[in-house]
């Protein structure tokens, strides 16, 4: 099974890379030397892998969140709202507080995940009180998190000395150190996933919520508290989504800028689905697609193809990785049959 | 008076694309469809519409390419969802990126911008003026000088209605919804009713997206639609695709979006004029699940 997913996700990503090609040659780019560029700037070398890593962090991050929602069968879409909240709430933090660096750094992280969480858990409340559906609440809740945290930093949090709304800069003790070319907020990214996987796949609860989102009568009849742990995966995953946004502050920018969390959460919903909601297959695809991302900003300095690529190239892959997982699914359960049914003739 | 006039005719232009693209929806609802993809559609087709009227120098182009592009959309989905068997939400977020990765690259591509892209070399959809009513004071200034899509929304308003509840047609797509299996057996192909309920939702997308960025406001921006795809969506939830219910729905998202208008006259942040159509969506979820509640405990 493992290795079915393996093939699957090779031949897909080899596939969509092939219909890239196809879109390149039309416009009239070679395409061998644009992927060649693209990989160049993304993972050949110390400093551009370490630029990968650095971007795959709130990709990853948002990713489980989606990855973990989605397998335990809440449709919390609202990884951007939570995003943004989470990095509004460091970006305060990170003005108004002085703590020793390493302190520092965690407060704000703490407060990061702080706010996705009461971002989340307004969905959360909305569902358990009312029985109002998280899917098209976590939707609005976005908009009105992007038009919120637009308005802090055009108003109350504004760099009067900046042009175009954004923050002043953090103190300097919540900036995140850079190890050489790496920047902590990978350590950060790996602890999260080591933490999560374990969770979901060792421990009690995460066995609840894996149960719920596979058949979630029986895991109410076998006992779960449906309500409990809907309310848990919420919090949680909107604590990931913080997360993601306090460290694109603490690691990148340094503030809060204008159309800061633009495409991230929505890159990492879209991984959770390639992935198919397992949790090392997001952080794997996390990497791949930021590699995608880093590269075409670098591609774009030495050949002609526009770094927007990039975007055009992630929504086939989605397209054609998913397509081609239930294509081969049904394929192989044909195959299986078949051969099951020629063994009972012999 | 004025001021009212101007929060009329804001609800109206308000209303129309999410009014168009819900009455899309509405047949995908009715199909047994989950449809979320009117978000891509609309935006794809903002794009196009622009992309024809600028070069073919005619709304009549724009609004064609618009449709166009939309059914592309459609096609995509057909392919993915009613063909392979993919599933239909994941296919849709799926579409809804892609049409934002599109539009974006060939923004950048064709018309050599970032973000925005207007020019008055695009032909806007034109206003209709009705002749006699025009001059009656304060309902000409309402019924008519709307835009051309206005009047064609309410059209379709009418024809979705008339399709869905009065021809066989309807019928047969409303059995697809309700139990496709029965369809199937009875000799018409629910994969079929499908496949052209995407369809008319992609012509229906592809006028919302052309109102957007030809009536509404007169350029194209990166990701246009902000979640007028999602409040279309909600729109159906609240009514369960009745295309009056809609038709109402809509009317009071565009009030809501005039209000916001209205309200940035008097010193209230444009941020926060701008939440007012979302937070009114939930405002009307909530009272939607109230209704639900009561329903199931009569039950």
């Amino acid at each position: 099974m493992n290795r079915q997913r393996l093939l699957n996700g090779i031949v897909g990503v080899f596939i969509a890379l092939l219909i890239g090609a196809i879109i390149m040659v039309i416009q009239g780019y070679n395409p061998i030397l644009t992927y060649q560029a693209l990989f160049q700037y993304s993972l050949f070398g110390w400093y551009p892998f370490a630029t990968t890593l650095k971007n795959a962090v709130p990709l990853v991050l948002t990713g489980l969140s989606a990855a973990m929602a989605f397998a335990s069968g809440v449709v919390n879409l609202g990884q951007p709202g939570q995003l943004v909240m989470g990095a509004l709430f460091a970006t305060v933090g990170g003005l108004y507080l002085d703590l020793p660096p390493a302190l520092m750094v965690l407060v704000l992280s703490v407060l990061a995940m702080l706010g996705g969480v009461l971002w989340a858990g307004v969905a959360a409340m909305l569902r358990r009180w009312f029985e109002m559906s998280e899917f098209i609440v976590t939707l609005m809740l976005n908009m009105i998190a992007d038009f919120f945290t637009m308005w802090a930093i055009t108003y109350p949090f504004k760099d009067a000395t900046a042009y175009s709304p954004m923050t002043p800069q953090i103190n300097s003790n919540g900036w995140l150190p850079v190890i050489g070319d790496f920047n902590s907020s990978i350590f950060f990214m790996i602890v999260a996933v080591a933490v999560m996987w374990f969770f979901f796949n060792r421990w009690k609860a995460g066995y609840e919520w894996r149960i719920s989102g596979q058949n979630s009568l029986f895991a109410r009849l076998g006992g779960c508290d449906i309500q409990k742990n809907f309310l848990g995966v919420m919090l949680l995953t909107g604590a990931l989504a913080g997360l993601a946004g306090g460290l694109v502050v603490m690691a990148g920018p340094h503030r809060f800028i204008k159309g800061l969390g633009a495409n991230y959460a929505w890159d990492g919903v879209m991984i959770a689905i390639v992935a198919n909601n397992g949790l090392m297959a997001t952080f794997l695809y996390g990497l791949f697609f930021s590699a995608i991302q880093t590269g075409a900003l670098g591609m774009e300095l030495i050949t002609d193809v526009p770094s927007e690529i990039a975007q055009v190239l992630q929504a086939v892959l989605v397209l054609v990785i998913v397509a081609s997982r239930e294509y081969l699914n049904t394929t192989l359960e044909k195959a299986a049959a078949r051969r099951q049914a020629r063994m009972r003739q012999t | 008076m004025k001021a009212l006039i101007g929060l009329i005719n804001g609800m109206i232009s308000g209303a129309t694309p999410i009014l168009l693209a819900a009455l899309g929806g509405v047949f995908t609802y009715y199909a047994g469809v989950f449809n979320i993809a009117m978000e891509g559609m609309m935006l794809v087709g903002a794009f196009f519409a622009v992309l024809g009227s600028y070069f073919f120098g005619s709304w009549l182009w724009g609004v064609g390419l618009a449709i166009l592009g939309s059914l592309a959309l459609a096609l995509i989905f057909i392919l993915f969802a009613v063909v392979l068997k993919t599933d239909e939400f994941v296919t849709g977020i799926a579409l809804n990126l892609f049409a934002l990765g599109i539009t974006t690259y060939l923004l950048r591509q064709i018309f050599k911008v970032k973000g925005v892209f207007s020019n008055p070399g695009i032909i806007p959809i034109p206003v209709i003026k009705i002749p006699l009513l025009a001059n009656v004071p304060v309902l000409g200034e309402v019924i008519s000088g709307q835009n051309l899509m206005v009047y064609v929304a309410i059209f379709i308003t009418w024809l979705s209605y008339f399709l869905i509840f009065r021809t066989r047609f309807g019928l047969r797509l409303r059995a697809a919804g309700y139990n496709a299996a029965r369809l199937d057996s009875s000799g018409v192909s629910s994969a079929r009713m499908r496949v052209w309920s995407l369809l008319i939702c992609g012509v229906f997308c592809g006028l919302a997206g052309a109102f957007l960025s030809l009536g509404y406001v007169n350029l194209f921006t990166e990701n246009m639609s902000a979640g007028r795809g999602w409040i279309s969506l909600a729109a159906i939830i609240l009514v369960n695709g009745h295309p009056l219910g809609v038709a109402l729905i809509s009317l009071l998202f565009g009030f809501s979006d005039g209000l916001g208008l209205l309200l940035q006259g008097y010193q209230v942040p444009a941020q926060f004029t701008a939440m007012v159509p979302y937070l009114a969506t939930l405002i009307a979820l909530y009272f939607y699940a109230v209704r639900e509640r009561k329903r199931k405990q009569i039950l």
